[in-house]
């Protein structure tokens, strides 16, 4: 794929709520019509559209609920969480964009974290799961990546304030960010307060609980360059996969934390033509602190099992030298798995983010975690 | 430290190989019957070999603690406040190289989890069926 075809050319979101008492086509619409608005366009105007097999809705259903035009290309992604919505969507935006079977791609997602069966009943239908791990209490999220922090600690040493200082680095934008989910100040001392689930895992580690959606719109450059904002293009996209189904992912793989978040990066920052040392902000899938941390060292932010002094340092902080998850990621913004960090780079190139904008920011990296795959992309102010 | 007390739920008939060695005191898992090599979770299909036949086979009780944690608020459906705190690992068999079974830390008073500890199997009745319990040791 070609550097710089493409451009995210408008984003929306509904607000991040704890419990919300919208639908997930209702989240899914109205995040849509806020992107297509913000770019510029009408509903007519998106003939492209990019769902999400873990969603729930097909491209049918959300092109019927937003009153779209003709619709020339369609397409579902398959992968996890954040790999999904940062990069397979991108990947598939531009090769429906190049190809000339779409003009303007719609992008979507949203979840209800409230809903019955709770965020774990993905985890509770697979087999082997359910029938080895759970009887033995090893089940859910946190505590899979509870296991995976001991082991990297293990191999690599992580103090308790080298931990916490994680989550208070991406508290400390989102205290600075209007629309995040959780903004009261989180020093270590509030963060020791905050209930233990798995160790050394507390809720504060946690992504957040959130009900909402977002889109973004994906067009030509050249087309981008007539819409209301400035070019913010993808200079840059690499996906990263290993064969490990979900069912042993957390458990047989040979590291158990080792993404596949080398192998995207340096496919995305070979097709962006840059390295880390050019980037001036970052966006990083936060599931977990430990899965944050991981990804900070895949995306060369700082060296391997160097992550947790990275962030002890201050230097994702406001005002450090590689600002992270400026909108306060998923453990403090709000959790719409990966798009709304999407979002948010898109929203710093821009530059008109007052109190947390990143001054003069061009470039930006934005790493998604789908378990068993990665993204990375690499958005550029033009 | 608790026990969870969760229902065995075999989707699958082929994992009830694993609570039948819980039950004799023996920790088993698969192996291709033709091969012997270790294929652990049980899959519906072994990777590559659609026709490969698995076998049960009992492994070392002795190996590590590949990781673990301590559950303090359990995540499993329904109510099981009395049950926690209790401490899950991931043992590595001896014998088996690569493997990893999921089980509680028991007898292990005194004793600080961590990664890399040496660990003997012994079953651990919950409710009305088995599960793996590791014994620290040395």
């Amino acid at each position: 794929m070609k550097p710089n075809r493409i451009a995210i050319t408008g984003v929306g979101e509904t607000p991040f709520l704890r419990k919300g008492d919208q639908t997930v086509m209702q989240m899914l619409t109205r995040a849509s019509l806020a992107a297509i608005a913000d770019a510029g366009l009408t509903p007519a105007d998106i003939d492209g559209y990019i769902a999400n097999k873990y969603v729930g809705h097909g491209s049918d259903e959300i092109a019927h609920a937003i009153g779209g035009g003709e619709k020339r290309f369609c397409a579902a992604v398959d992968s996890a969480g954040g790999t999904a919505t940062c990069g397979q969507a991108i990947e598939l935006a531009q090769l429906a964009i190049e190809a000339g079977l779409a003009r303007h791609v719609l992008v979507s997602y949203a979840i209800w974290s409230n809903k019955p069966g709770g965020v774990y009943a993905v985890h509770a239908r697979e087999p082997q799961k359910a029938g080895i791990e759970m009887p033995a209490g090893f089940f859910g999220q946190p505590t899979y990546f509870a296991s995976m922090a001991n082991r990297y600690a293990h191999e690599f040493g992580m103090t308790e304030e080298e931990q916490a200082s994680v989550p208070m680095t991406y508290r400390a934008w989102a205290e600075i960010t209007p629309s995040a989910q959780r903004r009261d100040p989180m020093d270590l001392e509030a963060y020791r307060k905050s209930p233990m689930i798995s160790t050394p895992l507390r809720v504060a580690d946690c992504c957040l609980t959130t009900d909402g959606g977002c889109a973004y719109i994906v067009s030509a450059v050249e087309e981008a360059r007539d819409m209301p904002h400035p070019v913010i293009a993808v200079q840059g996209v690499g996906l990263g996969y290993n064969n490990y189904p979900q069912g042993v992912l957390f458990t047989q793989k040979p590291s158990t934390f080792e993404f596949p978040g080398r192998e995207s990066a340096a496919r995305a920052y070979a097709m962006a033509g840059c390295d880390p040392k050019d980037l001036d902000l970052a966006q990083i899938y936060d599931g977990f602190t430990i899965s944050a941390l991981v990804q900070t060292e895949m995306l060369g932010l700082c060296e391997r099992g160097e992550g947790p002094r990275f962030y002890a340092a201050g230097h994702a902080r406001p005002g450090g030298r590689m600002p992270v998850n400026t909108s306060g990621g998923h453990m403090s913004g709000g959790y719409v798995p990966g798009i709304n960090l999407m979002i948010e780079g898109v929203r710093q190139l821009r530059g008109r983010e007052g109190a947390r904008q990143v001054p003069n920011a061009r470039l930006c990296a934005v790493a998604g975690l789908g378990g068993n795959s990665h993204s990375t992309t690499i958005l550029a102010r033009s | 430290m608790g026990i969870p007390v969760y229902p065995v739920h075999l989707e699958d008939p082929l994992l009830q190989g694993f609570y039948d060695g819980l039950a004799a005191g023996e920790l088993r898992i698969t192996a291709d019957a033709e091969t012997g090599e270790w294929i652990w979770y049980p899959p519906e299909v072994v990777p590559g070999k659609p026709d490969a036949v698995l076998e049960w086979r009992a492994v070392s009780p002795e190996g590590r603690a590949y990781t673990y944690t301590t559950i303090v608020r359990s995540l499993l459906p329904g109510d099981h406040k009395a049950e926690v705190p209790f401490t899950c690992v991931l043992f590595e068999p001896d014998d088996a190289p690569g493997v990893r079974v999921p089980g509680i830390l028991i007898e292990d008073e005194g004793v600080a989890p961590a990664c890399g500890m040496r660990l003997r199997f012994k079953p651990v009745e919950a409710g009305d069926h088995w599960i793996a319990g590791f014994v620290p040791i040395d």
